[in-house]
């Protein structure tokens, strides 16, 4: 990766606005971003090691960190077909009411997360707008697993569809056509010429969507019901544990939700050469 | 219907997008081992034709014929044509030699049928070390040739290029070209060209078809449509012309005071408004000696310009004719050296070949092969 700086100089010998200006850009950023997330690594070891594993260890703990990555990994499954599906369809096709889809599929990034887990409520919970048909039949899709997946597919719906659909958009249409004359079905030429360009979107989009998901906490704090050990995501084990006063317990927690998000971030920034090219 | 010997043979295609006509009943055959181009500036159809022919777009009343079968409905993938793009179109994930085989991949061909036939067209195309290269690491030129040899491999009913040098370098589209006129004389596959190049016309095909606005113009050899243009614009598209207007009279051709004989007379009547067609090399500017042709004296005229273009001079003259309209001749060396010129010089004029503008009487114009000279 390599920048592209301009080479301008605006005074003669040494230079003084550069040590400056680097050194008041790092200052802004170290009490905002930096020294919290430092905070966490050092409060959560303060109390050495042992402590930490226990706290990890925790059953409850266990239990919301796999929760976690469980819905996460069902709303990023969904998410990124639909997003395809929706890619494929809106680049292929013109028809009236396209672009008013484009802005549908886009809107979720812009409602405030516990506003799509209030809506949902208003829609599924027991005295929901269809909730309430459900309900003398038995079905419960409000505080259960399948309600924070449903949270997660709203507020991650257009990640997936975001990073795709440009590709989608920029990939020759002469490669489909000459796909065609060749002899190939339209899902032959989806399946060997179209999907394996669109390797690197997908598998990028598929880590934003999950990233995003597993640290989702809005949302899923209305419709989970925040129930240890039945609906309690990681997040929410963090803010519950907090409340209760156990900050080791939450930092624990904490400290490994921040590890895999960096792990995330290094894959998509570092990786992304290697998704694109063979 | 009998549609002969042809590889291809359209019949009436006519095409709109809305309200803007694009084709209007465009007839044209192509034989087994022939090259012929379509020439025209963008926007004359020649696109639209190609795409027609491989089923991408479909015409709007007319018939496309592939080796006697009608495929008029058949869509893109079964008609087994063979489309080599501008921007080669390569498959960016696939190697040099999963490009070649895809399309007997596509054809559920065996493992080993496919691998000797990439290997085949590999050494074809002089390719052979490039093999698992992706398209990405191979310059323009040797991604049009794996594009050849990816359209080669399933044996196509014909190959359509479309432009397929334009984003190429001046030097290697020529030597390019050349490489590709010999290796489909050698391996006989009917080709159809498009392009706006005269040049490439001229070298590439074994008939021109000159588009202009959606129609087709004229279709022969390159001989004979450089030589006998039958309009205007075919005239001027392909190389530079000179044209002169005058009238039937006598059975010659009349301009002011000086008179022409024309080949078919019989042709016109008296006092028909016809134009004639000249090119700049065709022109003499003092009786020539040892010309085996057959000189006509036209009028005379004064030298208006000179320029020096590398193997040859320009000149222009301003003709002693009512209107006193430029024409341009070229000169070779050798009669620039025998025979100075200087600005304002009254010269004769004479040409050893012209033409009256328009189709042969026995030319009908719809797909029918002009006599080869």
């Amino acid at each position: 990766m390599s920048a592209n700086l301009s080479g301008v100089r605006h005074v003669r010998g040494f230079d003084f606005a550069k040590p400056l200006s680097i050194t008041v850009m790092i200052g802004i950023m170290v009490p905002l971003i930096l020294l919290p997330l430092a905070s966490i690594f050092i409060f959560g070891t303060s109390k050495g090691l042992d402590s930490f594993w226990a706290a990890l260890k925790a059953p409850e703990a266990v239990f919301a960190l796999k929760l976690s990555l469980a819905t996460s990994f069902w709303a990023t499954v969904f998410n990124v077909l639909f997003g395809l599906f929706a890619a494929y369809v809106l680049s292929k096709y013109n028809f009236w009411g396209r672009n008013a889809i484009i802005v549908i599929i886009s809107l979720p990034t812009a409602i405030p997360t516990a506003v799509a887990g209030f809506s949902l409520l208003l829609l599924w919970g027991p005295y929901g707008i269809l909730g309430r048909f459900l309900e003398p039949h038995g079905y419960h899709i409000m505080f259960t697993a399948a309600a924070i997946i449903l949270a997660n597919i709203f507020v991650t719906f257009p990640l997936a569809f975001g990073v795709i659909m440009p590709v989608f958009e920029t990939m020759s249409k002469s490669l489909e056509e000459a796909s065609a004359t060749m002899g190939a079905t339209r899902w032959q030429t989806f399946r060997f010429v179209t999907l394996p360009a669109l390797r690197g979107a997908i598998v990028s989009g598929a880590l934003l969507t999950f990233a995003r998901a597993v640290g989702e906490f809005g949302s899923t704090i209305l419709v989970s019901g925040n129930l240890a050990s039945r609906t309690q995501t990681a997040p929410l084990y963090i803010f519950a544990k907090f409340n209760e006063g156990q900050v080791e317990a939450a930092n624990a927690i904490a400290i490994v939700l921040a590890l895999f998000s960096f792990f995330i971030f290094s894959i998509l920034f570092f990786a992304r050469d290697w998704f694109e090219n063979d | 219907m009998d549609f002969g010997k042809a590889a291809v043979t359209l019949l009436g295609v006519s095409k709109s997008f809305g309200e803007t006509s694009i084709l209007q009943d465009i007839s044209f055959s192509v034989d087994e081992d022939e090259i012929v181009v379509l020439l025209g500036a963008s926007g004359s159809g020649k696109t639209t034709i190609l795409r027609i022919i491989a089923g991408l777009e479909t015409a709007d009343s007319g018939m496309v014929v592939l080796h006697g079968k009608n495929v008029t409905n058949v869509p893109a993938r079964l008609r087994g044509t063979a489309v080599i793009f501008q921007n080669y179109a390569l498959f960016p994930k696939m190697t040099v030699a999963q490009n070649i085989g895809y399309g007997l991949r596509i054809r559920r061909r065996s493992k080993r049928e496919i691998a000797e036939a990439v290997d085949r067209l590999l050494e074809l195309v002089g390719l052979g070390s490039h093999r698992d290269k992706f398209a990405s690491q191979l310059s323009g030129g040797q991604q049009q040739r794996v594009a050849i040899a990816r359209a080669l491999a399933y044996e196509p009913e014909v190959l359509l290029f479309d432009e397929p040098f334009g984003a190429l370098d001046a030097q290697i589209r020529t030597s390019l070209r050349q490489e590709i006129r010999d290796l489909l004389k050698e391996i006989r596959v009917p080709s159809i060209f498009i392009t706006h190049d005269q040049e490439e016309a001229l070298e590439l095909g074994d008939r021109i078809a000159v588009l202009n606005g959606g129609r087709l113009e004229q279709i022969g050899t390159p001989f004979d449509v450089y030589n006998n243009p039958w309009t205007e614009h075919v005239a001027t598209f392909l190389g530079s012309a000179n044209i002169l207007e005058g009238e039937i009279r006598d059975g010659q051709f009349v301009a002011d005071n000086v008179a022409l004989m024309i080949d078919d007379p019989a042709k016109y009547r008296e006092g028909d408004r016809v134009k004639i067609v000249f090119r700049p090399e065709d022109v003499f500017l003092r009786r020539p000696e040892n010309l085996t042709q057959r000189y006509h004296p036209f009028c005379s005229g004064t030298i208006e310009h000179e320029s020096f273009v590398g193997a040859f001079e320009r000149v222009t003259v301003r003709v002693d004719l009512p209107g006193r309209q430029s024409i341009t001749v070229v000169r070779p060396k050798t009669e620039t050296a025998a025979f100075p010129l200087a600005i304002g010089q009254t010269v004769p004029i004479g040409l050893v070949r012209f033409r009256v503008l328009g189709k042969p009487k026995n030319g009908s114009g719809k797909g029918a092969r002009t006599a080869s000279t």
